[in-house]
């Protein structure tokens, strides 16, 4: 991160900052780096890269960097960097907002499995208007095992079933798991609204 | 018996079933009829949000079309995550005309007016401050030391915005607790973010969250957890037993929906309340507090 200090470049920052800002609705610049939103990020320990120091990346101009470190893929939205900084930024907007970038340039997740889940909620939710729990996991779960095989990770394959068909059965046991197939009947409305986003 | 609007969400007709059941038992037994809006849609959840801003407006904006089209002044909404996109939804397009013209023209239920978005909590505790709920009651929870559990969507906002109870210590669920006689336990996690979002995508991060949430509610003495979120309540009650083992806590605790706890001051039948449908056993303690 500190080469981006060295590498500072205005045209770079400006366009990237005026980007994030624009999507994010979020004032960046407000940022005096008061670290309130480190204190309370709850996956701060394992990312690194806490909500002041990605803000920092992104007026540095540093694209790569600010699209490809742990907090924008772990962030878990609870909003409390936001709901503490004493400069109303909500940060976990920004880290939408640049996973959304990410996914717009076609750029490799850094976390595949983040990202791969949250696009099988939203492939089941489009199809039958409702999420539904045994579809999503389905294609999350076919996507996942086929991406970590062809790079040879079998064990993490493994433990993935494992793990989920001892989720299945538990569920089972206690009448959770619900076998229906809920759809609406508005199916289209809600297609439309989904082409309509694609356009936006 | 008074109407209210009621949006279940997806949890509530799939693996927390017995959430939806539970809110209807009990708003009847306070003579409110909860009346589910037709052919609802997903609210998008975090998911939305994560991918696409538009999305994570307009799914919850078609809902509250429908909501509106009931003729009813107030919807309730259960779960969280729904209430916190609905709400969000409603507000931002209250600022946003040319979005919500955008938005409308898709819909055969227009959005107009604003209803009221309210979790069960905004029902709940002015019914326990007037006294009505402590009325309906015909047994107390002498015995029970809840240790509330809140998350992260019912008093965090990505908009800024008023909200119903304090932000990081609310007082909601101890005010309904404390009517019907339990003793709510003081503790640090009430707030704390449990990744329920994470569970299945990124393990390891949420079952540490987890970790904390219950080594504290242990160590505060507390007999149980209380929740209202049906997110929440499945990630920290089907993932105890692992986490438990992974970090050394030793005590299980079960996680009632608050639901459950007031069905049972009011008499109503667990087994009916699907009671017995949790991962850590939540059946024993109500027997053990002669709650059964």
């Amino acid at each position: 991160m500190s080469s981006s200090v060295l590498k500072y470049e205005t045209a770079a920052s400006t366009s990237l900052l005026a980007e994030v800002t624009r999507r994010s609705g979020q004032n960046l610049q407000a940022c005096y780096q008061c670290r309130r939103c480190a204190a309370g990020c709850p996956v701060g320990e394992e990312t690194g890269v806490t909500p002041d120091r990605l803000i920092r990346l992104i007026v540095l101009g540093d694209r790569e960097e600010a699209v490809n470190n742990l907090l924008v893929w772990k962030c878990v939205a609870c909003y409390t960097c936001g709901t503490r900084c004493p400069n109303n930024i909500q940060t976990a907007r920004i880290t939408e907002t640049l996973k959304q970038m990410s996914k717009e340039a076609h750029a490799k997740p850094l976390t595949p499995r983040i990202a791969d889940f949250h696009s099988a909620f939203m492939t089941s939710t489009r199809h039958l208007g409702r999420f539904n729990e045994i579809e999503a996991l389905a294609i999350y779960e076919t996507k996942t095992a086929i991406k970590e095989l062809s790079q040879g990770k079998v064990k993490a394959v493994i433990d993935e079933m494992i793990g989920q068909a001892r989720l299945a059965l538990d569920m089972m046991k206690k009448k959770r798991l619900h076998l229906g197939v809920d759809r609406i009947k508005a199916r289209s409305e809600v297609q439309a609204l989904y082409e309509k986003a694609k356009g936006r | 018996m008074t109407q209210l609007a009621y949006y279940p969400g997806c949890s509530l007709h799939s693996s927390s079933e017995l959430y939806d059941v539970q809110c209807k038992m009990v708003f009847n037994n306070l003579g409110i009829e909860l009346k589910e809006i037709e052919d609802w849609n997903c609210c998008g959840a975090t998911a939305a949000a994560k991918t696409n801003d538009f999305l994570a407006v307009a799914l919850p904006a078609r809902n509250l079309g429908l909501a509106t089209a009931t003729g009813l002044s107030e919807i309730v909404i259960p779960c969280s995550s729904c209430y916190s996109r609905t709400l969000v939804s409603q507000k931002t397009l209250a600022k946003d005309p040319g979005l919500r013209d955008s938005i409308n023209a898709e819909l055969s239920q227009k959005i107009k007016g604003d209803i009221k978005v309210s979790s069960i909590l905004e029902i709940l505790v002015p019914k326990a401050r007037s006294g009505e709920l402590a009325a309906k009651a015909v047994k107390k929870l002498d015995g029970l030391k809840p240790a509330c559990y809140y998350g992260c969507l019912l008093t965090r906002f990505p908009i800024d915005m008023d909200v119903p109870d304090n932000v990081e210590n609310p007082q909601g669920m101890e005010t309904v607790l404390k009517a019907l006689g339990a003793a709510p336990v003081d503790w640090s996690y009430k707030t704390d973010c449990c990744g329920a979002s994470a569970s299945v995508n990124d393990a390891d991060q949420s079952q540490l969250l987890m970790s904390r949430i219950f080594t504290d509610a242990v160590a505060r003495g507390a007999n149980c957890l209380v929740a209202t979120c049906p997110l929440c309540q499945f990630n920290v009650d089907a993932y105890q037993a692992e986490v438990g083992k992974k970090f050394g806590i030793e005590k299980q605790l079960p996680v009632y929906f608050i639901t459950e706890l007031i069905g049972a001051s009011m008499g109503l039948d667990p087994v009916e309340m699907q009671v017995d449908r949790h991962f850590v056993d939540a059946m024993g303690l109500l027997k053990e507090l002669n709650l059964l």
